[in-house]
């Protein structure tokens, strides 16, 4: 009995998580991919009519709020990637001198652990006009200082790309540091003796030995502007106009204010064939990590 | 921050001669870094402690000339959210109630799915973990409409539970994986003298395994403690009108809020809903790092 018990304990121990994964994910995401085919609105509508099922991502590709949060996402990810640069500097510097590490990591990691509510909040009261860090340089003599990004279209992403790195460059900068502190040290006292700057050091000798590291951060930093929404809320709740929208924010509006299911499953799936697009690298990734330690075993 | 400077050639003494002129700039850099990331904190706090005459003239570094706690006051009992003017405890207490469940939930399904995986023969165990793998970067849009419907199909819609169940499912992959890391590294010898002595899965889990589990559960706590408290958007869809969480309080409450805007007891809300993770950061920072290293870096 005990022992029919114990062969069967683990399957049964892994029901939960199963009927979690088919449920919520596998089921889910099926759900939403089939209701992206059919014209639901209000309430989920299940009839797909062949002569007209893709008629949702016509009218997603044909909706110009669509454009402009692909635009932006493209923006976002772009402006974000500062945050890798930014946080592989101060891993290097935090790194080089040791005296000090703790502090200075401490600062630099702990937005992360304030919400991009918060950061979003935060961020915009400093860049009001009026009272914020405009009004402050005004104040010191330089009168052409502007720094009121949010309430211009043309600007305002650049406001919310601000605020994002400054919450997420501490989580690349402890990336890196482990990066940096798993290659092996007698890398660092040849290159000293042999006189190599450090310079030359870094860029032709340790980034091309973190290539990895600046990969998984690169596909992290994808998939989470992807997912960009609470920082776009409180930062200028999409505005002006439509101009900070992004997908995130688009689909969550499709669903909430507009109503339409079948519109915001349609931008849904886009959502999540734009993950698997930034994601089959990392998959490709392990694929060949896996291939190269067999080879070397 | 001065004494670093002076320490470190007193740690480096080899150093010394060569690296002075590039050592000072590198702790100029550094510093200057660090100002930037913690000017918004310092803004927050000293805001949220002037009042509003000295804010409208527009100092924003300024200390406040006299310090005043009513703002806190204002944010925590009468900040006005659309209609109502409660203050933004009922958030704190909501979030409380929505953490705990979550909490638990969390642990228990991921400590024995990534236990099972890692140290049980389980069939498929490999194309399993990849389905988890791939489950946690999925965009929690694409499932977020059939779990409302299921949501409101059973009632659970607007309740704490729901929310709860909600960050559970999405914690449940990067969990389980954290986890089975975790496991499988334990020496297969203590598994198989574990299972000549009981032999049970159970017991071998809650007598062997948990004791050993402690660091682990420490970690795996912060990163549901930070992302259950910071979330936004779960709350936002599944709390319905009586289970909001702090942050959506406070996002409805400094953005939709129309009239006269209250820097100050904006200010105020806003750090008393930063509060909770920054106290766990502080006191539990090291293990907070390897919470948020951990399930980027072994994936």
């Amino acid at each position: 009995m005990a022992l029919r018990w114990s062969r069967w304990s683990p399957q049964l121990a892994l029901t939960p998580a199963l009927a979690v994964t088919a449920i919520a994910f596998a089921g889910s995401i099926g759900w939403t991919i089939w209701m992206s085919f059919t014209r639901s609105r209000r309430l989920p509508d299940y009839a797909i009519d062949p002569a007209e099922w893709g008629r949702q991502y016509n009218r997603l590709f044909n909706d110009p709020a669509w454009a402009l949060s692909l635009g932006n996402l493209l923006i976002l990810g772009i402006g974000s990637m500062l945050a890798i640069v930014f946080g592989f500097l101060l891993a290097v510097l935090v790194n080089r001198e040791k005296a000090g590490e703790g502090v200075f990591r401490t600062i630099f990691l702990y937005p992360l652990a304030v919400s991009l509510v918060v950061t979003g909040l935060v961020w915009r009261w400093m860049m009001n006009p009026s009272l914020g860090i405009e009004n402050f340089l005004h104040q010191l003599g330089w009168k052409d200082a502007s720094f009121n990004w949010l309430s211009a279209p043309e600007t305002a992403m650049y406001g919310i790309i601000l605020a994002q790195v400054w919450q997420s460059t501490g989580f690349y900068m402890a990336l890196m540091l482990s990066g940096l502190k798993s290659i092996n040290s007698e890398i660092w006292s040849a290159a000293r003796l042999d006189g190599v700057s450090p310079l030359r050091l870094y860029v032709e000798i340790i980034i091309p030995m973190m290539k990895f590291t600046f990969l998984t951060c690169a596909i992290l930093l994808s998939l989470g502007v992807v997912k960009a929404y609470d920082i776009v809320v409180a930062m200028t709740n999409g505005g002006p106009g439509q101009s900070t929208w992004t997908p995130a924010y688009f689909t969550i509006n499709a669903y909430s204010i507009r109503s339409n299911i079948g519109f915001a499953s349609a931008a849904a799936v886009v959502m999540l064939a734009i993950t698997l697009v930034i994601f089959l690298p990392i998959v490709g990734l392990t694929a060949w990590q896996t291939r190269r330690r067999a080879d070397r075993a | 921050m001065t004494d670093t400077i002076a320490t470190s050639p007193v740690m480096y003494p080899r150093r010394k001669r060569k690296l002075r002129g590039s050592t000072i700039a590198t702790y100029a850099f550094l510093i200057m870094c660090a100002l930037f990331f913690a000017v918004p904190l310092y803004v927050i706090i000293v805001t949220s402690f002037k009042t509003m005459t000295q804010i409208s003239e527009g100092e924003i570094f300024s200390l406040p000339r006299e310090w005043t706690v009513e703002p806190w006051f204002k944010a925590w009992n009468t900040l006005c959210t659309g209609l109502e003017c409660n203050g933004i405890k009922s958030g704190f207490f909501n979030s409380i109630q929505i953490l705990i469940p979550s909490i638990a939930i969390s642990l228990i399904l991921s400590s024995i799915t990534g236990y099972a995986l890692a140290l049980w023969n389980v069939r498929w165990a490999n194309g399993f973990l990849f389905v988890l793998f791939m489950c946690a970067f999925v965009p929690f849009q694409i499932i977020m409409i059939p779990l409302i419907i299921l949501m409101s199909r059973t009632g659970f819609y607007g309740s704490y539970l729901a929310v709860a169940i909600v960050h559970a499912i999405l914690a449940m992959p990067l969990l389980t994986l954290i986890f089975r890391n975790f496991y499988k590294d334990i020496p297969q010898e203590l598994m198989s003298a574990a299972m000549m002595d009981s032999g049970s899965f159970l017991r071998v889990f809650v007598e062997i395994i948990l004791p050993m589990s402690g660091n682990i559960m420490v970690v795996v706590l912060i990163l549901v403690i930070t992302s259950v408290w910071n979330d936004y958007l779960v709350g936002l869809t599944f709390a319905g009108f009586s289970a909001q969480p702090m942050t959506l309080i406070l996002a409805n409450a400094v953005i939709t809020s129309r009239g006269e805007v209250i820097y100050n007891v904006d200010m105020a809300a806003a750090l008393l809903t930063a509060i909770p993770p920054l106290v766990v950061y502080f006191g539990l920072g090291r293990f907070f790092v390897q919470g948020i290293t951990a399930g980027a870096i072994k994936g």
